[in-house]
């Protein structure tokens, strides 16, 4: 079975997540799979062709042309594209904070920017695997499932659940913005767990109810303009999906 | 010589972080080498105006996959110093490990994925045909990142690192047991390191300007107070420093270049040995001897060498350290100052300018920003990789002139590890990018 493993406009976090935390498992991953791309790792086969796979996994957001040339490509020579990443499945901080630049401001000789978009945009994303970056744990549980054939799942409880789970002090209850509520479970409440709030790095939670939360932060006089700012953070072109709901 | 034009260009590079190329275009005896940043601006310095000061580490993060930890270090840095806020050295002691850290697993990264098997033409690390190389470098490199984590709250994108100190304490227990895996992997990585230091690498002595941060009698990384010391003898402060910066726009590429009062600077692993090596570890210092150091940017690769077995002894040392002054319950001088995020926001009222440098993994990296009510005005990121554009496009002309007869084909390949060897990061650099 061929693997490949692109990066787009991106920290690259998600693949060196990825490196990292297999450590020396690269090694299992390397000889059990025909993997002719995976940038970071080897000298992708072909030059800069974009070669067949079965499955592929794309980091990072469609900012360039190059980026949307390459994704094409890739949806065309891939059985099966997995975003890989909150940049590959909402587009990021980066589809916000693309919004609003005068882009046509400055022209460059080889490369076209645009506003960012996750690759769901582009192409058809055939499943999504968020987080900022995403889970080790995530992905090779989804590979191994999409080796059998069967569709991956990721996590369908809240960060909330876990942060309970863990008794950690809720921080709304210290009026400060934490979302929660809203976000994906999956981290084990990494952040909340060391003090921080949740900004939803991985995504809406499949239970997100905006109204319920905007009437709970209301109450525990909790600021709802922050809320909201933070809530486009993470949640890039997904925020749609959660604010339809309201007003 | 024929006066035909001809282009050498390594379309997209292989083995680095983001996207990029070099081309060379050779007319006669004119020779001219552009350094393009191919990688797509995600405007999270732009993303940072008008938001509350303390969002500054956790946006900043973002920036690198590889030294997420340090941009939010330095992001944490420049926001404390814009607003007056003061920390205890426990935070300042735990900062810097953090930082060590970063720095060991980013080179790591580099030698052990992009550069050793590039240089010894194999298509992957997987190919080496010493396959301890890959299970030793691959096990530092993880250890690395664990410390992180338990330090971090996580291994990527650490939310734990916060404007006035750290959300939550470190605990002992875990501190004492990343120091002590790190320890047990130092013979290990001996070998790793003698394997880098083996390498043959070209050579490509060019004068230029070398710039560190410089303290008397320390290798500083993450310094408070150090100096920023130039090759030719002058000494700045890091306010002075920065104010010499300036911001070069090329039309092809993505981010623009840094020059330090209109000339070439070189910053980094290399630069960082030729100014400091006397104060290194004792075990980075007795290999250090075994290399003549001289300004040739393919030695980076041995200086990072060096450096591995510096940042592993001086974890080992300031980890032991640590875990005497800190204990298992929470202490207030480690934790964050302040009530970060309220409600109200945390810094309403407050206004001022902060500027930060530390030495990066590829050399200096200065974060600066501006805040006004408590919310960030302006926001600038300027990175070794930029800092360094200007030398490797010097280089690369350099070498084109110097290794001509070896033919084309080859000298692309070269181009592209010298490119390489001053393990630019594209991601970073765009952090600067054209658009204002
Ligand atoms: S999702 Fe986060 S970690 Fe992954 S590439 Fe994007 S910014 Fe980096
Ligand atoms: S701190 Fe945040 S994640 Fe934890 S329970 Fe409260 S709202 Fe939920
Ligand atoms: S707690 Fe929230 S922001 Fe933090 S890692 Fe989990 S989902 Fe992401």
């Amino acid at each position: 079975m061929k693997l490949a493993f692109y990066s787009l406009t991106s920290c690259e976090g998600c693949l060196t997540t990825l490196i990292t935390k297999l450590g020396p498992d690269l090694e299992g991953l390397w000889n059990n799979f025909d993997i002719d791309y995976f940038k970071l790792v080897r000298e992708p086969v072909g030059g800069s062709r974009i070669p067949k796979a079965d499955i592929a996994f794309v980091e990072g957001a469609v900012v360039t042309n190059l980026d949307r040339e390459q994704l094409l490509e890739i949806r065309k020579n891939s059985r099966f594209v997995v975003a890989l990443g909150t940049c590959a499945s909402s587009g990021n901080i980066a589809y916000t904070a693309s919004r609003g630049v005068d882009l046509k401001g400055r022209r460059l000789r080889d490369v076209e920017i645009s506003e960012a978009e996750p690759i769901s945009s582009v192409i058809t994303v055939d499943y999504e695997l968020s987080g900022c970056p995403v889970s080790a744990e995530e992905f090779t549980d989804a590979l191994l499932r999409l080796v059998n054939s069967i569709e991956p799942v990721q996590p369908d409880f809240s960060v909330c659940y876990e942060c309970k789970m863990k008794g950690n002090d809720c921080l709304l209850e210290k009026r400060r913005v934490c979302l929660g509520p809203l976000a994906m479970g999956g981290c084990g409440a990494a952040c909340t767990s060391v003090g921080a709030p949740c900004f939803s790095c991985r995504g809406p939670a499949a239970e997100a109810d905006l109204d319920a939360y905007l009437k709970t932060i209301e109450k525990k006089g909790v600021d709802r303009q922050r809320a909201l700012m933070l809530l486009h953070m993470f949640t890039g072109k997904k925020v749609k999906e959660v604010l339809k709901n309201e007003q | 010589m024929s006066s035909k034009e001809i282009i050498i260009d390594t379309s997209e590079l292989r083995f680095i972080e983001g996207h990029g190329r070099l081309t060379v275009k050779i007319s006669g005896k004119d020779v001219v080498a552009e350094f393009h940043n191919l990688e797509g601006p995600r405007f999270l310095t732009k993303y940072l105006r008008g938001k509350p000061a303390e969002m500054a580490p956790r946006v900043a993060s973002r920036i690198c996959g590889l030294c997420y930890t340090v941009h939010s270090i330095s992001a944490a840095e420049a926001v404390e110093r814009a607003l007056g806020i003061k920390v205890s050295k426990e935070v300042r002691d735990l900062r810097n490990v953090l930082y060590l850290a970063n720095n060991l697993r980013s080179h790591m990264m580099h030698l052990l994925y992009l550069s050793i098997p590039a240089i010894e033409g194999l298509i992957s690390v997987l190919r080496m045909r010493d396959k301890n190389v890959f299970r030793v470098g691959s096990r530092i490199l993880t250890k690395a990142t664990e410390l992180i984590e338990i330090w971090g709250g996580r291994s990527v994108h650490v939310p734990n690192v916060v404007v006035g100190g750290f959300g939550a304490p470190i605990r002992r227990k875990e501190l004492l047991k990343s120091v002590k895996d790190l320890a047990g992997l130092l013979e290990d990585a001996q070998g790793f390191v003698r394997y880098a230091m083996d390498l043959e690498l070209p050579d490509l002595e060019r004068y230029r300007v070398l710039a560190a941060s410089k303290k008397p009698g320390t290798y500083p990384i993450y310094s408070e107070d150090a100096a920023i010391a130039l090759s030719d003898g002058s000494i700045m402060n890091g306010q002075e420093y920065y104010e010499g910066l300036e911001e070069v726009t090329k039309e092809y590429s993505t981010s623009k270049h840094v020059y330090f009062k209109d000339t070439e600077i070189t910053v980094g692993a290399l630069s960082r040995m030729m100014l400091n090596r006397r104060y290194l570890s004792f075990g980075a210092r007795t290999l250090v001897e075994e290399v003549e150091w001289r300004i040739n940017p393919f030695l980076v690769v041995k200086a990072q060498a060096v450096e591995v077995i510096h940042y592993m002894e001086e974890l080992i040392r300031l980890g032991g350290e640590l875990a005497d002054v800190i204990m298992e319950t929470e202490n207030p001088a480690v934790c964050s100052v302040v009530d970060l995020e309220t409600a109200e926001g945390a810094y309403g009222g407050s206004k001022g300018r902060g500027v930060f440098i530390a030495e990066a993994p590829r050399g200096m990296l200065c974060h600066s920003c501006e805040v006004e009510d408590g919310l960030i005005k302006e926001y600038r990121v300027y990175t070794p990789t930029a800092v360094n554009s200007m030398s490797i496009e010097r280089d690369a002309v350099e070498l084109v002139k110097r290794f001509r007869p070896i033919g084309m084909e080859k000298l692309k390949f070269i181009l592209e590890d010298l490119v390489r060897s001053y393990d630019p990061c594209l991601s970073c650099a765009v952090s600067l990018d054209v658009y204002g």
